[in-house]
């Protein structure tokens, strides 16, 4: 393998876990860190920017130059401002910072990804397992529910299922989850499948454990892994989804400051002022371009057998 | 012969639950439809005649029974807003629609394979010697750039909101550069001097089928923008995916063969990795031709395209909950049915998929 | 500004995924262009909700005002009423006879000829119909033909006949009999877009959905002759997106536009190649509170929230598309008011709400508002009121919708599920104050345009009054709208009038003629307009 890989850097060595870390131990896990960001420059690159992203969001109320902005206020005699030295990104039709409605709308993006994913998970990840641990006739009803769901395409059930709630970020959010879920229901079914066979299984079986207590201790933590991952995997595609369904009007409503919705109502504007379309658009792009980035880095780093196709 | 009918019976009942869905879904859209169909000036007994007509006084079940024989004999229903049959309005969008997501799926093969070729090709180090001789002198690190390009490129496309991409192309090259028109599907004042003729609702096909020049000129102009950016999603998605696929065949133990009887890397992968790939490449493309035909939406919105899309934001702004229903059956249908189709060609060319 | 390419280069690309196309379209000959002049209007709706003359009470009129005509038609430059069908026109017995003298030699666009029997029969229809702006003829008690070119009206009460006549709906004059038409069939007949109007064009094709929705072609036979340059067909371009409109209208191939947004029309004005008008408008915003329902029933809460309003703010946020509201009446129509004009007032909200127990430090009030998808100047008010409520712990809970679901919501028979505050747009029909009176805050039943919900009889019985006063006593009148405006915005407080729109039209700078009516909203007199050689 190694002839087929030149660029590969040497295995990392295995941690001591058996003593307390030291200092320098714990310099160790420094240069080790630092092993692992070189090995994949792209995933740590992105993971900083998100960082960054994550902090300027939480922080938005302190770090932003305009707080008001970001809810309520509005300006009509400052309006569409080119950026400048008072305003870095400009400001929109009603005179709000642009820069201060990007960093707001982190956080409702970051919200409404978070939320997505730990709904998907919590609805999908049991089912799953009770599926795959089960078997038989309950595995192929959970299963073919999940096969109708995924027979729409993602945004389209949450297009149709968005039109029917009440415009919002909690309706986003359900529409989303609706069609994101039975991804994680097969994984982890495919998953509890494979583990229902192993020899702890079955000698806790042969125990006496009842099955929900070996499903909730020995299936779902073994299930939990692949899960996590394809969770980071996803961000950004829920990122993109959530802007998409903002983008048609049914998602967050003004005044909440969401990235989609900022293009969408700024996109009469794009000819002569550029600035309040383009500033909102680039941070989904960035955003999503970050996760998935830092997602591919993670698969690779947790699956070796992917290592090559880094 | 077993597996085909074990398919089909699986596809039928997917069929089943997403027309119950979409039953349970429109029944939940907000407003009467009568009151949507008759308009806001419709005296008490006209509603009274329409609700009758809508068939919305029946039971639940019955509405049902009455929704899913309807779908069965083409009656999908009155659109609430456009008052014509669903199915009528969703055979002439559709086309347009397609006509789009065909481009993306073509440039995806078209340009996302060989990318992605070409990013194994020089992840594997290929063109030191033979082959592509022209990287060669960009050396080690040459190669890493280009590799590292190739993946930027195809992890950009997929992380693009389309619809942020549509408005930024269609600013810069139609509304600043005028190099293309803005929006639309041909200029529609050719319909006064060259009418054209609707065989199959593909624009471009019956403008060339009926050999009127002036409406093809003007439509594959119309067409560039809207396919282009369609095409950016698929080719980032199908350029990640050959070119992993392409360095796992690689590694496989056939690769090595190969390589010992003299095939240079190159020809390793075009003759042998490459066509034990295709089999998921082809399972990809079935899913990105769905969630293309979703993207469509958004580009249909940004370049006012006459498609599904278009319809679709219309009838959710309105409230057409048929119109709603029908498109969304459409969807999950094709989407069914090509998963189906792959699932039977793999078979066919891949006998162990049977098993 | 680079030209478009006729067959960009990236075609030939793509023509490999389409089909083999690319040799054959290359070798494709230039467009024939049109021998017929083309006037395309590019129209931001759809321009077709009523082909009835009859009922049409929407933006059909830019069509049908080219295709219907009526007995006369007001000049905004002026302020007086032109001959169109009718060539003279007199009043005798204070108002309450009209003897108007018809055009001799016009005929419909079926053949049939224009004869006062005829007027009469299409002015009784309208009046049946129950429909659209069919008050208008609400004072007309009988109609007689003494000959065939004579048309007298007999009125219950005194009313401005010449004026009314000229309404931009209503007020068409058209064949209630066209050959081979059943009476019965006409309303079906007229929805499958055919015409039976006197005017310079007629109905040709009709494309719902569709980007070239309408086209019409000149009527040969039409009685102003078409000698001198004349457009000889006319299409309406639906157009929802102004990106498009101001790409069609760069490259010629749109030559009108009614409404870009401020900042394009700027942009427009800087072009050799674009023509530009700003004309102010008989049309304005207004927010109806609703008084019967709900917790702006008390009038504090209204006056609060008027009060609360910025409006000095939205004008210079609408960058020069919009003029201060001056009262209910826009300027230009008599009993407009410029001393009604509002400002802002947040210590006077403040007082009133917390008289009301809201307010900040009060109770925190919640009120729902609807307004029209899409239309940017009504989101950006919904927007800055939102904000300045706000701060007077208020929450608007805003919901863009179509107008069709909007209304409804209006018109619900349970009043708890109706709106607190609605926008709408309004403009006169004809050229009068009254329709904003007798349409928004008279009492009735069921809910029309009375979207306030007011119910004073005494306020009914002041509106009533208008159309005599209009008639007899011009000075009375303007007294009557000045009491009727304090009552209305002060006391009642029912709405707050919030802007009157500037028309900004974009057209081809080659064309001569062209002059806004702002009588007729968007409506443009193709057959007016001389096309550049």
């Amino acid at each position: 393998m190694t002839d087929v890989s030149p660029t590969l850097a040497p295995p990392a060595p295995a941690p001591d876990r058996s003593a307390p870390p030291t200092p320098a131990a714990r310099g160790g896990q420094a240069r080790r860190l630092l092993a692992l960001a070189r090995r994949d420059l792209p995933a740590t690159v992105g993971a900083v920017v998100l960082l960054a992203i994550v902090l300027a969001a939480v922080l938005a109320p302190w770090l932003a130059p305009y707080p008001g902005d970001g809810s309520h206020a509005t300006h009509p005699l400052d309006t569409l401002a080119g950026p400048g030295g008072r305003h870095w990104f400009g400001t929109d039709a009603v005179g709000r910072d642009l820069l201060t409605r990007v960093m707001y709308g982190a956080r409702t993006s970051l919200t409404v990804a978070a939320a997505v994913l730990t709904v998907s998970a919590l609805v999908g990840v049991p089912l799953g397992v009770i599926a795959g641990y089960t078997g038989g006739v309950v595995k192929d009803v959970i299963m073919r529910i999940t096969d109708v769901f995924l027979a729409f395409p993602a945004l389209l059930l949450s297009v149709a299922l968005a039109t029917v709630l009440h415009p919002g970020t909690g309706s986003a959010i359900i529409a989303i989850s609706v069609g994101w879920w039975p991804w994680y229901a097969r994984m982890a079914c495919v998953t509890a499948t494979g583990i229902r066979s192993r020899g702890f299984v079955d000698a806790a079986r042969c125990l006496g454990v009842s099955r929900i207590r070996i499903m909730a201790r020995h299936v779902l933590p073994n299930a939990l892994t692949p899960v996590l991952v394809q969770l980071s995997l996803d961000a950004g595609g829920v990122i993109l989804t959530s802007a998409a369904l903002s983008y048609l009007g049914l998602g967050p409503q003004e005044p909440t400051a969401e990235w989609g919705l900022m293009v969408q109502q700024g996109q009469d504007l794009f000819i002569t002022d550029w600035w309040v379309v383009a500033f909102p658009g680039l941070a989904i792009l960035l955003t999503a371009f970050c996760f998935n980035v830092l997602g591919e880095g993670l698969r690779s780093a947790l699956d070796p057998h992917r290592e090559l196709t880094r | 012969m077993r597996f085909l009918t074990q398919r089909l019976a699986q596809s039928a009942l997917v069929i089943a639950g997403v027309v119950a869905l979409t039953f349970v879904i429109t029944r939940l859209v907000p407003g009467d439809p009568a009151v949507t169909y008759a308009g806001p000036r419709a005296t008490p007994a006209q509603l009274t005649a329409v609700r009758r007509q809508l068939g919305l006084g029946a039971s639940l079940p019955d509405q049902l029974w009455r929704y899913v024989t309807g779908l069965l004999r083409g009656d999908w229903g009155t659109s609430l807003h456009t008052r014509r049959g669903v199915l009528t309005d969703i055979s002439t969008a559709l086309p347009a629609s397609l006509e789009l997501v065909g481009c993306a799926m073509v440039l995806a093969v078209v340009v996302g394979v060989p990318l992605g070729l070409l990013g194994a090709h020089l992840r594997l180090g290929g063109g030191r010697s033979r082959g592509l001789g022209r990287w060669g002198r960009w050396g080690r690190w040459g190669r890493a750039a280009g590799d590292g390009s190739v993946r930027a490129t195809s992890m950009l496309a997929v992380s693009v909101p389309v619809f942020l991409l549509a408005l930024a192309v269609q600013n810069l090259f139609a509304a600043q550069l005028g190099w293309f028109p803005v929006a639309g599907e041909y200029t529609s004042k050719l319909n006064q001097t060259s009418p054209l003729e609707h065989l199959t609702h593909l624009t471009v096909v019956d403008a060339l089928l009926t050999g009127n020049w002036p409406v093809l000129d003007s439509a594959l102009a119309h067409l560039v923008l809207p396919a282009l950016v369609m095409a950016a999603y698929p080719v980032g998605v199908v350029a990640q995916m050959s070119r992993a696929a392409l360095l796992e065949e690689s590694a496989a133990p056939h690769a090595r063969l190969e390589r010992a009887y003299g095939f240079s890397r190159l020809q390793v992968l075009t003759r042998f990795s490459l066509r034990p790939a295709s089999g998921p490449l082809l399972a990809l493309l079935a899913l990105v031709f769905a969630f293309s035909l979703v993207n469509a939406f958004l580009v249909e919105e940004v370049f006012d395209w006459p498609g599904l899309g278009r319809y679709a934001s219309a009838a959710i702004t309105s409230s057409d909950a048929p119109a709603i229903a029908g498109v969304t059956v459409v969807v999950a249908l094709t989407y069914v049915v090509t998963n189906l189709l792959v699932d039977l060609t793999q078979a066919v060319i891949d006998p162990r998929v049977r098993l | 500004m680079a030209r478009r390419l006729r067959l960009p280069a990236l075609a030939a690309a793509l023509a490999a995924c389409v089909a083999s196309v690319a040799g054959c379209a290359s070798g494709t000959p230039p467009a024939t262009t049109a021998l017929t002049p083309t006037f395309t209007y590019s129209y931001p709706l759809d321009v077709i909700t009523d082909w009835d003359p009859a009922t049409s009470y929407s933006n059909e009129l830019v069509a049908l005002q080219n295709v219907y005509e009526s007995l006369t038609r007001y000049d905004p430059g002026t302020g007086t009423v032109k001959p169109q069908l009718a060539t003279s026109w007199s009043s005798t017995a204070g108002g309450l006879t009209w003897t108007f003298h018809l055009r001799e030699g016009v005929r419909f666009h079926d053949g049939n000829p224009v004869t006062a029997q005829a007027a009469k029969a299409a002015i009784a229809r309208t009046i049946a119909a129950q429909g659209g702006a069919a008050y208008i003829w609400g004072a007309v008690s009988s109609i007689d033909t003494p000959d065939p070119h004579t048309l007298v009206f007999h009125l219950s009460y005194a009313a401005p006949m010449d004026v009314i006549a000229s309404s931009d709906y209503g007020a068409y004059v058209y064949d209630t009999a066209p050959p081979g038409v059943k009476p019965g069939a006409l309303k079906s007949w007229l929805e499958a877009a055919h015409d039976t109007g006197t005017g310079p064009y007629t109905v040709a094709d009709w494309n719902q959905g569709q980007e070239a929705e309408v086209t019409l072609d000149a009527f040969p036979g039409y009685w102003g002759g078409w000698s001198g340059r004349h457009y000889r067909q006319v299409v309406f371009d639906h157009t929802p997106d102004v990106t498009t409109a101001w790409q069609t209208l760069e490259t010629g191939d749109v030559d009108f536009r009614s409404q870009l947004n401020p900042e394009l029309f700027k942009e427009a004005t800087h072009f050799r190649a674009l023509g530009t008008q700003a004309t102010a408008s008989l049309q304005n915003l207004i927010a109806f509170f609703n008084t019967a329902a709900g917790p702006l029933t008390d009038v504090r809460l209204r006056q609060a929230v008027q009060n609360a309003v910025d409006y000095d703010g939205l004008l210079a946020a609408l960058h020069g598309s919009v003029g201060p509201a001056q009262g209910l009446i826009p300027s230009g129509l008599p009993g407009n008011d410029p001393a009604l004009t509002r400002h802002q007032n947040l210590p006077l909200a403040r007082k009133l709400l917390a008289e009301a127990g809201y307010g900040p430090g009060g109770r925190h009030l919640n009120l729902s508002l609807t307004y029209a998808q899409g239309d940017d100047a009504q989101q950006l008010f919904v927007t800055l009121l939102s904000s300045d409520l706000q701060a007077l712990n208020i929450t608007v809970d805003a919901r863009p919708m179509q107008w069709n679901a909007q209304w409804a919501q209006a018109k619900a028979t349970d009043p708890a599920h109706r709106q607190d505050i609605l926008l709408m747009y309004w403009y006169a029909d004809y050229a009068s104050a009254y329709s904003w009176f007798v349409n928004l805050f008279h009492s009735a039943q069921p809910v029309s345009f009375n979207l306030s919900y007011l119910d004073d009889p005494v306020v009914d019985k002041e509106i009533d009054a208008i159309p005599q006063l209009t008639a007899t006593d011009p000075a009375a009148e303007r007294a009557n709208y000045a009491l009727l405006q304090r009552q209305l915005l002060e006391q009642d407080a029912a709405a707050a009038p919030l802007f009157v729109n500037t028309y900004q039209r974009v057209y081809a700078s080659g064309i001569t003629g062209y002059r806004d009516n702002p009588a007729y909203p968007d409506v443009v007199f193709v057959h007016d307009l001389e096309p550049s050689p």
